[in-house]
């Protein structure tokens, strides 16, 4: 998808006033006490580790730190990581100059 | 997610280990082949392991080939599996089908009915009744027509202000609500005399209406006619009452018993023995075919009806059959002894035949001796009212 074709979506999208998480290439996390995080949109997974988890998405990739981790309710789209979670960062492939 | 992994019990899944470096792809390609994988675990760098249905244990199979990955089921778990492990077992299988369909074939009949709401005379009554209209112990419960049999009940007798039944399981319950009998009454505008309803000498006459025929100090006996529903005029004719008014007479009861010095009695030494009978349809089974132990023993026998739940009953019974072992004593008691045993006896049965024992005005004891055994008699002397209508 080059730049045009997305700046006329990102100008559709806001005409509509469509919420940015419908956008399927948006990642949307959900975190649940310390125990847990649903992550919508992801791309796949990089890497899986007792300790550490670290996903793939269309913006950049989610690291999770923590304990225990395990995969749940994995499907195309929405993935749940469970356990106990220390921190959470990012890896932002996307410039900031989005216009 | 939870309902999924319940789905996935039933229809079985397995637990597999997966080792190898490329276990990120494997996850990946499972997902994007829309494969479900739950209950993932990593254990080491290398080693993982995951649960996943049957029917796609083939397909991961592949995919892990395709990984590198070395893959092994490490638990079966889900009943395609515990199926599997009975299946030489046909004979298990069988008569667990034959238990079930049992069951369900028993609980379209009818096993126990219950009558309650009425003393033990009229609930047999109303269970022949029940009878006679073909609604027996072991019936079709579709047969049963209810509210045609209630009709049919409340039709026949009087006694019954209320009458409910109700199948509970096996168990038909009938409800039965007795209504107060009526007291025979004779209209005001009827003629009537009254007339005695025991023998004894009268005390007193108080006759509102009528002619008293009898005075004080006469005897009577039953039948008699104490005061008339008529009154003669000298002038008239006989002009006809409803006659009315109290007659208290003295009236008798006695009771008479010997009472032996020696005494020969029944005394239970403790030691039980039980029983059990199998009965299915009059078809009796004895469980324990030996004579009882004791020489002198009474006997206790209770039916028990096997259930499975409160209202499933089965139409087989237990009968138990208790056993008391009793033992023969005998007893010496003095006269004065034996006086005061017989008085005792005989006050009791006395108390119970009249109604109220502030009416008692006199007893009398007499007793007669002999070598053996004492005579007691107990007389009570009770005032009462021995009057009654009756119609002309």
């Amino acid at each position: 998808m080059n730049s045009r074709k997305k700046h006329l979506k990102n100008r559709i999208n806001k005409a509509l006033q469509m919420p940015d998480e419908i956008d399927f290439e948006t990642p949307k996390l959900t975190i649940l006490k310390f125990e847990e995080v649903l992550i919508e949109n992801y791309k796949g997974i990089l890497e899986y580790q007792d300790f550490f988890v670290r996903i793939q998405t269309f913006i950049g990739i989610i690291n999770i730190n923590g304990f225990k981790l395990t995969l749940e309710e994995m499907t195309s789209d929405d993935l749940v990581v469970k356990g106990k979670i220390e921190s959470i960062d990012f890896e932002s492939i996307v410039g900031n100059g989005e216009d | 997610m939870h309902i999924k992994t319940v789905i996935y019990y039933i229809l079985g899944y397995v637990n597999v280990v997966v080792e190898g470096f490329f276990i990120e792809r494997f996850i990946n390609t499972c997902i994007s082949k829309r494969i479900f994988l739950w209950n993932t675990n990593r254990n080491k760098a290398t080693i993982f392991s995951a649960n996943t249905s049957i029917s796609n244990y083939r397909e991961v199979v592949k995919i892990a080939k395709k990984c590198q990955c070395k893959i092994k089921i490490n638990k079966k778990r889900g009943l395609p599996f515990i199926l599997n492990k009975y299946r030489k077992r046909k004979l298990f299988a069988i008569t667990l089908v034959v238990i079930i369909l049992a069951i369900f074939t028993i609980s379209n009949f009818i096993w126990n009915i219950e009558i309650s709401g009425i003393n033990e005379e009229k609930q047999k009554e109303i269970l022949s009744f029940i009878n006679n209209e073909g609604v027996n112990v072991g019936i079709y419960k579709k047969k049963v027509n209810i509210q045609g049999l209630i009709n049919k009940i409340r039709i026949a007798r009087e006694d019954i202000a209320w009458i409910g039944m109700e199948m509970k399981g096996t168990n038909l319950v009938i409800k039965v609500v007795e209504a107060d009998e009526k007291p025979q009454i004779i209209d005001k505008d009827e003629w009537c005399n009254i007339i005695a309803k025991k023998d004894g000498i009268i005390a007193k006459v108080e006759a509102l209406n009528g002619t008293p025929i009898v005075s004080e100090g006469d005897t009577v006996k039953k039948g008699d006619i104490l005061v008339q529903g008529w009154i003669e005029g000298e002038h008239t004719e006989n002009r006809y009452v409803h006659a009315e008014g109290n007659v208290m007479a003295k009236v008798w009861y006695s009771e008479k018993e010997k009472v032996y010095y020696k005494q020969e009695y029944e005394n239970q030494t403790g030691n039980k023995e039980k029983k059990y009978t199998l009965n299915i349809n009059n078809f009796k089974i004895n469980l324990f075919k030996t004579l009882s132990k004791f020489q002198n023993y009474d006997t206790i026998s209770t039916i028990k009806k096997l259930k499975i739940t409160s209202n499933f009953y089965l139409p087989v019974e237990i009968i138990v059959d208790e056993h008391l072992e009793k033992q023969k004593r005998q007893a010496n008691y003095s006269k004065n002894e034996a006086k005061e045993i017989g008085i005792n006896n005989l006050k009791n049965k006395l108390n119970e035949q009249i109604q109220d024992e502030g009416n008692i005005s006199n007893i009398y004891i007499n007793t007669s001796e002999t070598e053996d055994y004492i005579e007691v008699e107990v007389i009570y002397e009770v005032l009462e009212n021995i009057g009654t209508k009756e119609k002309l």
